[in-house]
Formats: structure tokens, sequence, C-alpha cells
């Protein structure tokens, strides 16, 4: 894949341009003495931004200070700051001496404002970067210092139900868009010390905040290492989903599987970490990536460890098994029907040869026609409004379902096969997994097309081996099937009980394997005997 | 570097797109061949082909009925070309995959079918799991023709009801192509095949008349086993002696038959378990066979009145006589096997080869001639386990 790396880079590199266009550098200076200066400094560097709302007044009543605070309107609790900020400096000033003599700025700190977050600033680089998170600052008359607040307080979508991820056991809760919300949505699931979060600013102008959570002592520190690497390779203007990061850390571009897992359920994001992976969570979108990541991991949802055992393995071995059909169903039809007909037991091949009776294209066409018309039908659907949803859905079926077969232009039988490999795909939980495999389905029918089975059994080996040279931060994306791992086998095809998944599956490294100590539930016996 | 994986995706692709997809047929450009009918014309050969009109069988469409399937022949030097010839006929490819049964004319098989069975076993289309049977007293041609009912595709019609009776009354013999090479091929054992019979016209069985009356003028019907000596009919067994022949091959898994009982009347026997057991041995250098059968059977009908089934004295005697008519039976069917056809179709010189290597390398040469004269002694142990829903019949009580 080396020279496809370098055709890109050559091609869409822009020689002329040299050093990408650096964003204007707020000003590194230090903070004046003078209040005036200040504040005709900030608004000066924000260009008098409308939304930048700045209050001066006097604190104290014997000896006045002249003091301002500023906040971006809209991202500052202002109900916060009238009450205590405002309210207390102004009217509640206790009787303490403000005198030019004493440290009237310690004396403001340590006595007066009843906040919680307060941190110093004292130049306007890090202190406009707070003031546009939503932090309030307050700066006094003679002194080339001020306070950073922490009253961030923001129209924000509260905490609702998953969307994509639903269960009929078990949390309903999702991310939201605010970091701070998810980092506590964690916290309130694991409430041990050792899990530990770091934050850090990536984007030149956007200046997101990402974190990474991780538990000290199950997570291997070389991951957590590896991680922030990778993050800080990364330059970038703005970060705008956690995309943008999965597409810059990722270990591998040129494949079409994801090797990097996401979710917006704090269940699984806990699960995760307990099982020694590191969360990299993004502000601004309730999507959270967890790393590395491994195939089984697209495979398994949240309600396999909620419901009891025997449904979980059941329900995952037909998840095993829709993906293969989701992959497989149409080419297999395409190769029996126009290479091995000899396999078909013969009252099916009549039947089928019966529908296949005046349709006038080769199966492959005629496969390759309905699986596009889905794909545009879901496509639509996906991107559509609302209100228009019905009505296209309406029109798709009919077109597709009735007419389509009524007017001969495809057989009833591959109507069917669409519909089930359809509705396969859609039982894979991870939907990044299903676009895969959506992807994928077309090569193959155009291998099956071409060389019947033997083309479909040379695509899927193309397939398992490009699978088994991923790698997802240094983790060998098949495992535990290759490198194959007995003990970790408990947790892939199967979902053993409880107690039987003693250790954390093996990624790299990891220290602290024990999961479970608990033994099987005995019987207690009869009970009800005297 | 770049240069060369460039090369190579480009030489991957080409192979894609040049295949054409060179062996790919679709569905609709297939004429499946369910049966197929060899007869011989003088020095040529004619083969029928029995193709099925799919949307005839499975299609919702309305309109005007067909006939389900149409009959394509041609006649040729070999079996092959006349096969080929028939394109000239139909619109597509024959195509014999799902050949269900392969019916080969008296004419034919009275002169040696030997000659056809190569195209089959070589052909690399056909697969092995379709039965061959003999038309009695008619071409192959006609049998084909014949309308059925109820399983749509005639073809398929004399394959279901094959195996059934061969499952449910014993008399016939399915026969796929492996066994029958394989016992054209052995000195100790001579094929049989099935004989299927035309009952009534074939004029009228072939329109859609035959299907559309409840008792369908002209039908196919099995009748009894076709003795090969060598790859030349030379005979028939009736439907009795039929059966003593899937009873030693031990191809019986359920018939029926009747015996006497003592007042003259008649009770039914229904075997659901048989198994026999063939012994060769040598005497003086003279070979010897000595048949054991066991049957298991319930009763299935009593038309006698005085018969006490309660009492176990009566199952012995029912057994005794049983005994006494199958070991007759036996006897006389491979006597006339013996005498009349002159084929060990019974398979009894494998047996000796089997029991006596040495000796049957002395009589394989001469093995028709030794099989003629060949003792045979048979023994019979006939159990009958139920008596079905009641014990006494009701005729006991209305004396």
């Amino acid at each position: 894949m080396g020279f496809l790396n370098r055709t890109i880079t050559k091609i869409f590199k822009n020689p002329t341009l040299g050093h990408p266009n650096p964003t204007r550098e707020l000003p590194k200076e230090p903070l004046k003495e003078n209040l005036q200066d200040n504040i005709e400094h900030i608004k000066k560097t924000l260009g008098n931004s409308t939304d930048l709302v700045v209050r001066d007044f006097f604190i104290g009543s014997k000896h006045k200070i002249k003091a301002a605070i500023f906040y971006t309107d809209g991202l500052a609790d202002s109900k916060a700051i009238q009450d205590f900020i405002l309210e207390s400096l102004v009217l509640e000033i206790p009787d303490l001496s403000l005198v030019p003599e004493n440290d009237n700025y310690s004396l403001l700190k340590n006595h007066m404002l009843t906040v919680g977050d307060i941190k110093d600033a004292t130049e306007f680089h890090s202190l406009l970067t707070s003031l546009l998170s939503g932090d309030v600052i307050l700066l006094l008359d003679g002194y080339a210092k001020g306070f950073t607040i922490g009253m961030r307080g923001w129209k924000d979508r509260g905490v609702s139900e998953s969307a994509t991820e639903t269960v009929i056991r078990g949390p309903k809760e999702a991310f939201t868009e605010s970091l701070r919300t998810n980092t506590a949505l964690i916290r309130r699931k694991i409430k041990d010390p050792n899990l530990w979060l770091e934050t850090q600013q990536i984007g030149r102008i956007t200046q997101t905040d990402v974190s990474i959570m991780y538990i000290k002592g199950i997570v291997d520190d070389g991951i957590v290492q590896e991680v922030h690497t990778r993050l800080d390779r990364i330059d970038i203007d703005g970060i705008l989903e956690s995309g943008y990061i999965e597409e810059l850390i990722e270990d591998e571009t040129y494949t079409p599987f994801p090797t990097i897992h996401h979710t917006e359920r704090p269940d699984v994001i806990a699960a995760a970490l307990m099982e020694g992976k590191v969360a990299i969570l993004v502000d601004g979108t309730p999507i959270v990536m967890t790393v590395p990541t491994t195939f089984v991991s697209f495979m398994q949802t949240a309600e396999d460890y909620y419901q009891r055992a025997d449904v979980g393995t059941l329900v995952r071995m037909l998840r095993y098994f829709c993906i293969f059909i989701s992959l497989l169903a149409p080419s297999l039809y395409v190769a029996i029907t126009t290479f091995h007909q000899e396999m078909l037991p013969t009252t099916l091949l009549i039947s089928l040869a019966a529908q296949r009776e005046g349709v006038p294209l080769p199966a492959f066409i005629e496969a390759l026609l309905m699986e596009l018309a889905f794909e545009i039908l879901r496509e639509a659907s996906v991107r559509m409004p609302q209100t228009i949803a019905q009505s296209v859905s309406i029109v798709g079926t009919l077109v597709i379902g009735t007419a389509a077969v009524d007017a001969g232009i495809v057989s009833a039988a591959m109507l069917i096969v669409v519909a089930v490999t359809a509705i396969s795909s859609f039982v894979l939980p991870a939907f990044d997994l299903a676009l895969t495999v959506r992807m994928l389905r077309f090569p193959m029918m155009f291998l099956a097309a071409s060389f019947g089975l033997f083309g479909i059994i040379i695509g899927v080996i193309a397939i398992v081996l490009h699978m088994c040279s991923l790698r997802s931060f240094g983790v060998p994306y098949m495992s535990p099937f290759a490198p194959f791992n007995l003990a970790d086998q408990k947790d892939t095809f199967f979902r053993m009980p409880r107690w039987a998944m003693f250790t954390r599956p093996k990624l790299i490294n990891q220290k602290n394997m024990v999961r479970v100590k608990s033994t099987p539930p005995e019987k207690p016996g009869d009970l009800t005997e005297e | 570097m770049k240069r060369r994986a460039l090369l190579l995706c480009v030489v991957i692709l080409i192979q894609l797109f040049v295949t054409g997809c060179w062996s790919r047929r679709e569905l609709n450009d297939l004429a499946i061949a369910v049966g197929i009918g060899i007869d011989k014309i003088g020095d040529q050969y004619q083969v029928s082909a029995q193709v099925v009109l799919p949307s005839q069988i499975a299609g919702s469409k309305g309109g005007s009925p067909q006939s389900p399937v149409n009959l394509y022949k041609a006649t040729g030097n070999t079996v092959y070309e006349a096969l080929r010839k028939i394109t000239t006929l139909s619109p597509r490819k024959i195509y014999i995959s799902h050949l269900r049964i392969l019916v080969l004319g008296e004419d034919l098989a009275k002169e040696g079918i030997s000659s056809v069975l190569d195209f089959m076993s070589r052909d690399t289309d056909t697969r092995n799991d379709y039965f061959i049977v003999v038309a009695k007293d008619t071409k192959a041609e006609d049998t084909l023709k014949i309308l059925t009912s109820l399983e749509k595709i005639p073809a398929v019609r004399l394959f279901s009801s094959l195996e059934t009776s061969e499952k449910q009354w014993a008399p016939t013999s399915t026969v796929t192509l492996g066994t029958l090479i394989t016992e054209l091929v052995s000195k100790g054992k001579n094929p049989v095949l099935t004989g299927v019979v035309i009952n009534g016209n074939v004029d009228v069985g072939q329109t859609q008349k035959n299907v559309e009356t409840v008792d369908s003028p002209t039908e196919l019907k099995y009748s009894g086993l076709a003795v090969f000596k060598e790859d030349k009919l030379i005979g028939w067994l009736n439907p009795e002696e039929s059966k003593v022949y899937n009873y030693l091959t031990n191809k019986v898994k359920s018939t029926v038959f009747y015996i006497q009982c003592p007042e003259g009347k008649k009770v039914s026997l229904d075997v659901f378990e048989a198994h026999s057991k063939i012994k060769g041995s040598m005497h003086n250098d003279n070979p010897e066979i000595s048949i054991e059968q066991h049957i298991e059977s319930d009763i299935g009908e009593v038309q006698c009145r005085n018969l006490d089934l309660t009492n176990p004295k009566t199952i012995t005697e029912l057994e005794q006589i049983a005994n006494h008519k199958v070991v007759h039976l036996f006897e006389t069917t491979i006597k006339k096997v013996q005498q009349e056809f002159k084929s060990d179709i019974f398979g009894f010189g494998e047996v000796i080869h089997r029991s006596n290597p040495q000796a049957w390398k002395k009589l394989k040469d001469n093995w028709d001639q030794t099989f003629v004269n060949l003792p045979v002694s048979v023994k019979t142990d006939i159990k009958i386990r139920q008596l079905g829903k009641v014990t006494n019949s009701f005729l006991e009580e209305m004396k």
C-alpha cells in the first residue's frame, strides 16, 4: 500500500503552499496592570465580537477597586454569574479592608469568591481560550493577573435514550455532545480511583477537548503511551467529530474494516475500560471510541452480557451467521444459478427456473440492479426528512417489491435473496461493520459471476487473510481466533456464564487479568424441609 | 516497485474480465431433462429427452394449460450424437444433471445395454442418482410420453414411485448406474432392472385428457424385474419372484404377504424387518449355497373366524405355515432362475468368491454352467410380533 500512499500524497498535496497556513496566533503576551488596557486589548483581539459581554464594576465600599468580568454570552451560566460573582462582590462584600497596601487579589480569592473552580490567568493566550470555552474572566485593576472562573453553562441536550444501540434489558442512557457529561456518565459506573482521565486540546482553530480514559493497573501502559503518541502527532485545524481522530490514529487506512470501535453507550465504554482498553472521548460528539479493537468486539452487544448466557450465545451465533448471509447471499445465488445448477434439488431448480422464465437479464445483472436499488432506498431513507419517509418507503416497496416482479424484470427468488441480505445486515450490532459488509458484497458478487463458487472461495480467503493482517494499536485484529487463544474463546462465538469468564481478554502485556473469583452457584438443597 | 504493483493490479483485473464467464449458463438457457429414453432402431440409437417446462410446473401465470413436459427425440449413430442432435429441435441445450430416470427400450435391452452406458458414465454433467429401468413390451420413447397427475412431471413420478414401491411393496428394485456397472463387470452376479409397462393407449396417455379424468385411462406401472445375462435381457420375473430377489439381496424394507390359515382363508403379514444370510461352501470341489432368511412381521389382516390369536400356539402355527410358504416360494424362484434363465442374478458367485477365493479362481470361468445345477438350501425363520389394535378379530364373535 506504500505506493498508494505516495500517489495520494503526491496528487493532493499542493507543493506551492509549503507549510499549511497557520491560524492567526493569539498574542502570547502577559496581562497588563491597567484594567482599561486589558479590556481594550481583549475587545480588540476578539474583533469586538457581539457575544462578548464585558461588565466593569467596583468592589468594596470604602476603598473601591475597579474590576471587570468577561464572559461569552450563551456559553457561561449567566444566572450563576449574577448570584455568585456580581452579588457577592458588589453587594455582599464582607467587612474586610480592601486597601491598596494589602494583597487584594488573594483576599478576593480566599475570602470572597464563593465559586469552586478558580484558576489564575497571567497571559492573554490561555485567558482567551478559557473565555471562549465558556469560563468567566475576572480582572482587577492594578494586577497583571486575573481569575478564570469555571462557570460554563450552555444549552445542552440532556442525557437521552440511545438511538442507535437500543437494548431491551439494560441501561438506556446514551452519551451527549458534552464531554463533561460523558465523563460523568462513565464515572457514575466506575467509582475506582484508578479510573484516570487526561485531557488535551486538539485542533488549531477548534481547540477541541479530547480526553482519554483508562483504568490504571488494568490497562497496558504501552497502549496508553501509544495513544498519547498518536494523538500528539495530530496537527489539524479542526476536530468536529471523533471520526476525524479515528482516521488520523488508526493503524491502517486502506482497509474496509473498522479498526477502532465506537459506541454511544456508557455501559459499553465501562465494560471496555474494565477489559483494559482506552476510551477516547471527544467534546461535541456523543460517540466515544475504544482502542485497541478486535473483530469480535463488533459482534458483541451490551445485551449479550445482560441476558442469560445461553441466550447470549445463541444470539451471537445468529449474528455470525448473518454476517455470512449478508456478505454472501447474493453471490451464492448468482454462482449456484449460473454455474452450479446441479447442486440444487430438482424441484427447487424447476421452481427457480420457472421464476426466471422471461427474465431478460442475466442473474448477475439482476442481482446487481436489485442490490443497487436497495442501497439507493436505504441511503434515501437515512437522508430524507422524516415527514416524507413514509411515502418513499411505500414507493420503494411497491416499485421494487411488486412491480419489478410483475413486470418480469426480476425474479421473485432474487427479491427474496436481496431482502434476506438486507435484513441480515441490520442484525449486525456495529453499523460500521455493516457498512464494510455492504461494500464487500459487490466485489463478491462480481467474483461469483466470473468464477462461480470458486471465485467466492477465493474472495473469502482474500478477506480472511486481509483481516488476519490487520492490527489495532498493536493487537492482532482477529485475536483470539488468529493468533488462537483457547481461554479467550469464552467470549467470542460463545458467551460463557459470568462465573466462567475468569480472566480479561488477553490484549498486550496486561498484568491484572483476574476478573471473576466466584464459583458457579450451588443448589441450596431443599429448603422446605424442617 | 510502484510500476510492478500497478502491473499486478492490471493483470488481476484483466483476468477477471477475460474469463467472459466461460462456463456460465443462465437458468433460462437450460432445457432441464428429467427423463431420457434410449431405443435402438436398426443400427441407430434413438434418444428421447423429457424436458420440463418450468412455467407449467411452478409458474403462477394463467393462460391455457400446456403439457408440463416436452419430449424431444433424435436418432444418431451414437448416443452422444443423438443427444446433441436434439438441439436442432429444442431451443435450448439439453441439461442432464437433473436426470431422474433413464428408460432403456426392450429392444435395446435384448441386444445389450453396455454400449449406451459408457456415455452415461463418462459425461461430466450427469450425477449417479437417477434410476435405470427397462420399458417392457414397448419403446422407451413411449413411456416418456405418458402424462401423470399428482406428480406433474412424469419422470419424477417414475422416480418417486419406484423409490416408494421398493420401500413399501418390494417387488421393484432401484438400480443406479454405479450398481448396474458393478454388476455388469462382476462375474459372480448378473444385473436386474425394474420393468415399466404402459397400461392403456399411448395416444390417449400423451394428451391432457389423461390427467383430467379421475381414473387416468393410460398409466405407467412397474411390473417385475428384467433378468439380464451379461448385458442382455433374457426374461422377466413376476412380482412374487421379484420379491424373492429383493429378499435375497437384502433390499426389502417393508412388504406384505399372505398365508392361509387352517380353515383356508387368508391372513396378511406385514413384514417390517427382513434379513437374509447367504453362505457359500465347497463340498468335494462342488460349491453349495445355504440361505438363512429372517423375517419379522406383524399381523396386518385376519379373515379367518376360528383363529385364537391370544393363544401363543396359534402364533407358532401361523409362523410354521409362513415358513413353509416362503421356503417354497424361494425354492421355486431360484429353480426358475437356474433352469430357465441360467443367469446368476442373486450373486451366489460373489458369495462363493468371498467364502473361498481359491476355489472361485477355478469356478469363475465356467460359473454360468455351474450355477444351473448349484445346490441351494433355504431355511427361513419368520417371527410374528404384534397383532395391531385388536387381538382376536371381531369375526370370531360373529359366529
